[in-house]
């Protein structure tokens, strides 16, 4: 199996976009590309990670299209659905095509344009993912999933409030070094949790989650471009390599798991994937997680087996996980605050963990870091992608 | 008349209860099932109340749970309890869980036992 290298990354400002999807896919694949600086070299194929175009913005093929608004004929292309694991899915794919020796330069861009319908309908379509029969019918919606498991999560393991509003203090403070990001607004415990108004500003969306436990709805989009090794050390880039990727499923309705707090998913795809890279959770520097809630990154960071079970709230609480911590966890902000276009999110985990591998991320710069992991949760999680990014000196 | 129960399934070779319902047994990949009726009594392992309402619901929220049935299937509903706790005892009911327009969708409800 040859080795893969990101040799390219950029995005767009996540957000409300003026411009359609595929003008603002082909805006971060533009950054992408020069950021690769591929000279004469040509891209052999590209992966188009998007979740809801046909329902969303009522344009299919989108895969298609962007090769052709970029003229990279005649490089194979296809787009890539896998709910919100979409963007590391399609990462893999690229890293297949290059290992397999079927492509030398890939193109992965993922977007989505989530704002071009009301916050009903943006909530209904993700909610679309849940089982049609035994859990979409009753009102299930992916906030009403994550209600559910952060209660259980209290009761079982002693998280509060109080940790939930940390994780969205730190992310929202991250956020405001990152340009990319959506949110870009400073929040506080006390404004969010403890403060009268808190109860006004801070609302109920399904309880125990309020508004700052979850990530908005945003456009975006985010790319990579990647490489056989070899070619990326004769384009002279510095080459962070792709060491690992693990992928793991789980049921459909979150009810049928044997324990509903438990996400197997996230701990399959992560042991794959330090497997695979020949690590362990503690080689890494940094990490990008799936925060669409922030139970999530506290529930991900113990199955990718960073603390144990029942502690990640304490990391959390002990500033472990903080940018000056022991163990940064989404220095972009995380979904919570840098966005969450569906398509685009695994993607741009792996942009950020890029620029923060070779000391490129300014402000939010995790001094030294050589080891980044990033998790891309799909469904409940349902479907999971980790991946393990290093950079070769 | 519609059959308004909410069905789960058995597995014919070896027993094995299934809810939802899927084509190859988990435990010993057989493809013949028969339904079994989702019913009785059970308690509540998780909830929630969902502010941010999905489409269909004209309500203030909408109160859903996880409820683990004696049978040991668990199931996703509506709960109907104005003094909701995690392990708290419930029975399975059947009713309009939503509407569109002029359909009404059946499922399971929860009450109070």
């Amino acid at each position: 199996m040859r080795e893969v290298a990101i040799i390219g990354a950029g995005m767009t400002k996540f957000g409300r976009s003026e411009i359609g999807l595929i003008e603002l896919m082909s805006e971060a694949s533009i950054r992408a590309l020069d950021d690769a600086s591929l000279g004469d070299l040509r891209v052999d194929a590209v992966y188009v990670p998007n979740m809801g175009a046909a329902r969303l913005n009522r344009q299919t093929a989108i895969a298609s299209a962007l090769v052709d608004r970029l003229n990279l004929f005649p490089a194979m292309a296809e787009a890539v659905e896998n709910g919100p694991a979409s963007g590391a899915s399609a990462v893999k794919n690229g890293f297949q095509a290059i290992a397999s020796g079927m492509a030398d330069l890939v193109l992965v861009t993922g977007g989505e344009r989530m704002r071009a319908v009301n916050n009903l309908e943006a909530t209904d379509f993700v909610a679309s993912l849940s089982h049609p029969q035994a859990e979409y019918i009753y009102g299930v919606t992916l906030p009403a999933l994550a209600g559910m498991f952060t209660r259980l999560y209290m009761e079982r393991y002693g998280v509060t409030a109080r940790h939930l509003a940390l994780v969205a203090v730190k992310n929202h403070a991250n956020a405001l070094d990152n340009p990319y990001a959506h949110i870009q607004q400073r929040i506080t415990l006390e404004g969010i949790l403890t403060a009268p108004e808190a109860v006004v500003n801070n609302p109920y969306i399904a309880d125990p989650l309020r508004l700052y436990d979850c990530c908005p709805v945003s456009d975006g989009a985010a790319s990579l471009v990647l490489a056989s090794r070899e070619i990326a050390e004769k384009l002279g880039r510095p080459v962070v390599r792709i060491a690992g990727i693990g992928q793991a499923t789980d049921t459909h309705a979150v009810h049928e798991r044997p324990d509903p707090t438990e996400l197997t998913a996230v701990r399959l795809a992560a042991q794959k994937a330090f497997g695979m890279a020949g690590i362990t959770p503690q080689d890494i520097d940094v990490a990008e997680l799936h925060d669409a809630f922030t139970i999530l990154e506290i529930a991900e960071s113990e199955e990718a087996g960073f603390f144990r079970k029942g502690e990640g709230h304490v990391a959390v609480e002990e500033g472990v996980t903080s940018r000056t911590g022991t163990l940064p966890i989404n220095p972009s902000g995380g979904l919570k605050a840098k966005g969450h276009p569906v398509g685009a999110t695994g993607v741009a985990q792996l942009v950020e963990l890029t620029w923060q591998l070779r000391g490129e991320a300014g402000e939010r710069q995790v001094e030294g870091a050589k080891s980044a992991f990033a998790c891309n949760f799909g469904g409940f999680g349902n479907n999971v992608v980790a991946t393990v990014l290093r950079r070769e000196d | 008349m519609e059959d308004k129960k909410v069905y789960g399934v058995r597995c014919k070779a070896c027993g094995k209860e299934l809810y939802p319902a899927h084509a190859l047994c988990p435990e010993c990949g057989g493809r013949e099932f028969e339904p079994i009726e989702i019913r009785g009594e059970g308690v509540v392992l998780t909830y929630t109340d969902v502010y941010a309402l999905p489409l269909d619901y004209a309500l203030r929220y909408l109160r859903l749970a996880i409820v683990e049935l004696e049978s040991g299937l668990r199931a996703t509903g509506q709960l109907l309890d104005d003094d909701p706790k995690i392990g708290k005892r419930v029975r399975v009911t059947v009713g309009v869980v939503r509407e569109r327009g002029e359909e009404k969708i059946y499922g399971l409800q929860f009450v109070p036992v």
